[in-house]
C-alpha cells in the first residue's frame, strides 16, 4: 500500500448560486429566474497526507474547510482536480470509502439517541462488519485510554455535551479506519473535557497509526494534536507546512517584556529576530535604567493564525 | 455477510422504538377515537341507503376492514420524507451518506424495526380485539401466513412510494405541501379511509391498476379471504401486482435517487 492516505491535486469546487433578488417582487421574480453565478468554494488546492499524520486543516469561518472535507469523504463532487481517499476515488466510490473513513461532526451525533452507547457500538461493529475479537480489543483499548464504564450504558440523549462527543469520537475510531475526520471535536467542551479528548485522540492515533484531519478554532487544539497544519482562506490554501515554521511565518518575533526600576508596569517591544538581537535591546534599556524583571514571549499560535485569517500575506 | 448489517439495523430500531413506548399506547387512544367516528359515519351510509349490504359489503365486512386497514395504517405509516427533508435542511443526513451501506437500502433496514415492534404492540391487539369482538367473521388458517406474506410487500411498495417522494422533495426544498398530498392519495386510492368497493365501477378499474391498492387493499383481501385470494390462480394474481409494483418502485426510486443524489453531491446539501 502506499504512504499516502489523502492526496489532492487542483482541486477545485464551485457551486452555482441563484442571484437573488430583493423585496417580494424580487422573490417571487426569483422563481423564474435561471440568473445563476457561480461560486468557487475550493481552488485549486493541492495536498499530500500520509498515513499517521495529524494534521490541523484550519481557516477562517466559510473558508471552504467543510467543502473540503465533504470532497474528501465523498458526499461532494469536486469540479475538478484529482483526489484520492486510501487509494480511492471518494465520490465514485462512495459506500467503500466510507468503510474506511471514520468521522465526527461536533456539532451532530451519529449515535442512536434512544439508546445506551454500547448498543450503539454493537450496531455500528455490524455495520462495518468488524470481527468481534477486533471490537473486543477495541473496547480494550478504549477502556485504557479512557473511563468509559460511566457512559457505557447510558442513553445518549441524558450525556453531557463533553460525553457525547467522547462517545462519538470513540464511535468514530470503532471499526478501526484509516483516516478520522475530526470536524470541531472540541466546540463548547469545558477545559478538563477539551484536554481529556486531545489526550484520547493523540492515544488513539498513537496505537492504531490512525490519520487525523482536524478542523477547529480552538488553537489549543491545534498546539497540543497537529505537527503539521494546513491553512485555506477563501478557497485557497495559503499555508502547509509545520507548526514551528508557522510561528516564524511572518519573522522570528518575540516580545521581550522588561519592568524598570523607574515604574511598576510592563514595557513591551516586539523584536523580530531576524534583525535585532534581543541582548541589544536588553542592553539598551540597562544603558538608561536598571531592569527589575525580564520576560521573553514566544508569538503564540493563535496570534499567527490571527494575523493570517486577516489577510496578513508575508 | 451483508445480512448482519440489516439484523443490526431491525434489532436497533425495534429497541429504540420500544424506547418511547408512550407512544404506542397514545397512537392506540387515537386509533379509538378515530374507529368511533368511523362507526357512526358508516352507520348513518348504511341506514341512509335502506338496504344491509351496500355494494357487496355488509356493515360488519365494512367495519372490519375500515378497523384492520387502521391497524395496517399505524405500522406501515413512514415518515421518510418528514425524516429525510429534515436531515437535508439541518445537513445531518451527511452522516447517512457516510455509512458503508447503500442510502436507500439503510433507510430501509433503519425502519424496519419500528414495523416489526409496531405490528407487534399495534397490529395483533386490535386484530385479537375484532377476531373476539366479530365471533368468526374473520377467517383463521392458511390465509395468515398469506397475509404476512402481502404484508412485507406492501411495505416495500409503501417504501418505495415514500423514497420516491422524498427524493421529489430535493428539488422543491419544501416538504410539507406534497407529503400532504402523497398521504392523502395513498389513504384514499389504497383502500385505508374507503373500501375500494365503494368506488365507482370505472375509477375502480384505474384505481386496481395502481400501485396504491397493494398497500392496504390486498392485503386486507387475503386476510379476510376475499378478492379472489382463497384460489391459486387469484392469490397469484394478487401477489403478482404487489411484487410488480415493488420491481417497478424500486428501480424508479434507485434510479431518480442516484440521478438526484448527484445534485446534491454537485450543488452541496
Amino acid at each position: 500500500m502506499a504512504q499516502e492516505a489523502i492526496v489532492m491535486e487542483n482541486l477545485c469546487k464551485d457551486f452555482k448560486v441563484l442571484n437573488r433578488r430583493e423585496g417580494l417582487k424580487g422573490s417571487i421574480q426569483d422563481l423564474f429566474s435561471r440568473d445563476y453565478k457561480t461560486v468557487s468554494a475550493v481552488k485549486d488546492v493541492s495536498v499530500t497526507i500520509n498515513k499517521g499524520e495529524i494534521v490541523g486543516y484550519l481557516g477562517p469561518n466559510g473558508a471552504g474547510k467543510s467543502t473540503t472535507i465533504k470532497m474528501m469523504t465523498g458526499v461532494l463532487e469536486p469540479t475538478s482536480g484529482k483526489i484520492l481517499v486510501n487509494g480511492l476515488v471518494p465520490y465514485k466510490d462512495r459506500t467503500r470509502n466510507c468503510e474506511n473513513i471514520g468521522v465526527v461532526f461536533g456539532q451532530r451525533s451519529q449515535l442512536w439517541w434512544a439508546l445506551p452507547l454500547v448498543e450503539s457500538f454493537k450496531l455500528l461493529r455490524d455495520l462495518y462488519m468488524v470481527p468481534q475479537k477486533e471490537y473486543d480489543e477495541m473496547i480494550e483499548l478504549y477502556r485504557s485510554l479512557v473511563d468509559i464504564e460511566p457512559i457505557l450504558h447510558k442513553t445518549v440523549r441524558q450525556m453531557s455535551l463533553g460525553q457525547r462527543t467522547l462517545s462519538d469520537i470513540l464511535a468514530a475510531f470503532l471499526h478501526n479506519p484509516g483516516i478520522v475526520f475530526l470536524d470541531e471535536p472540541t466546540i463548547g467542551l469545558d477545559v478538563s473535557m477539551k484536554s481529556k479528548i486531545r489526550d484520547l485522540i493523540l492515544g488513539l492515533n498513537k496505537e492504531k497509526n490512525t490519520t487525523v484531519i482536524l478542523t477547529t478554532h480552538d488553537m489549543g487544539d491545534v498546539d497540543a494534536l497537529c505537527k503539521r497544519i494546513v491553512i485555506i482562506d477563501k478557497g485557497s490554501k495559503i499555508y502547509d507546512n509545520d507548526i514551528e515554521h508557522l510561528k516564524t511565518y511572518f519573522g522570528s518575533y518575540r516580545t521581550l517584556r522588561v519592568r524598570l526600576d523607574n515604574n511598576d508596569t510592563w514595557e513591551e517591544t516586539l523584536i523580530d529576530e531576524k534583525t535585532t538581537d534581543v541582548m541589544t535591546v536588553i542592553t539598551e534599556y540597562q544603558k538608561s535604567h536598571k531592569v527589575k524583571d525580564i520576560q521573553l514571549q514566544e508569538i503564540s499560535t493563535e496570534e499567527v493564525i490571527k494575523k493570517l485569517y486577516e489577510g496578513g500575506s508575508v | 455477510m451483508t445480512i448482519r448489517k440489516y439484523i443490526a439495523l431491525v434489532r436497533a430500531g425495534i429497541m429504540e422504538s420500544l424506547h418511547f413506548r408512550l407512544g404506542t399506547a397514545v397512537t392506540l387512544f387515537a386509533n379509538l377515537i378515530y374507529l368511533v367516528l368511523v362507526y357512526f359515519l358508516w352507520k348513518a351510509v348504511y341506514a341512509s341507503s335502506g338496504t344491509d349490504v351496500v355494494n357487496g359489503m355488509t356493515f360488519t365486512d365494512t367495519m372490519i376492514y375500515l378497523i384492520l386497514a387502521t391497524a395496517l395504517f399505524n405500522f406501515l405509516e413512514m415518515f421518510v420524507v418528514w425524516d429525510m427533508s429534515r436531515s437535508i435542511q439541518s445537513g445531518a443526513i451527511i452522516l447517512d451518506l457516510l455509512k458503508p451501506m447503500k442510502y436507500r437500502s439503510y433507510t430501509f433496514w433503519k425502519y424496519s424495526g419500528s414495523h416489526v415492534s409496531q405490528f407487534i404492540l399495534a397490529f395483533v391487539p386490535t386484530f385479537i380485539v375484532v377476531m373476539i369482538v366479530t365471533k368468526g367473521a374473520i377467517p383463521i388458517g392458511l390465509n395468515l401466513v398469506k397475509f404476512m406474506v402481502s404484508v412485507v410487500l406492501a411495505q416495500i411498495v409503501n417504501f418505495g412510494i415514500e423514497m420516491l417522494v422524498a427524493t421529489l422533495c430535493l428539488y422543491t426544498e419544501s416538504t410539507w405541501g406534497i407529503n400532504i398530498v402523497k398521504e392523502t392519495i395513498v389513504l384514499v386510492l389504497s383502500g385505508a379511509s374507503i373500501p375500494l368497493a365503494f368506488f365507482p365501477e370505472s375509477i375502480r378499474n384505474i384505481i386496481s391498476w395502481m400501485p396504491f391498492r397493494a398497500i392496504y387493499d390486498i392485503p386486507l383481501q387475503v386476510l379476510l379471504n376475499k378478492g379472489g385470494s382463497d384460489t391459486l390462480a387469484g392469490l397469484a394474481k394478487l401477489w403478482g401486482m404487489q411484487l410488480g409494483w415493488c420491481v417497478i418502485l424500486t428501480v424508479a426510486g434507485v434510479i431518480f435517487w442516484k440521478i438526484s443524489v448527484r445534485k446534491i453531491t454537485v450543488n452541496g446539501g
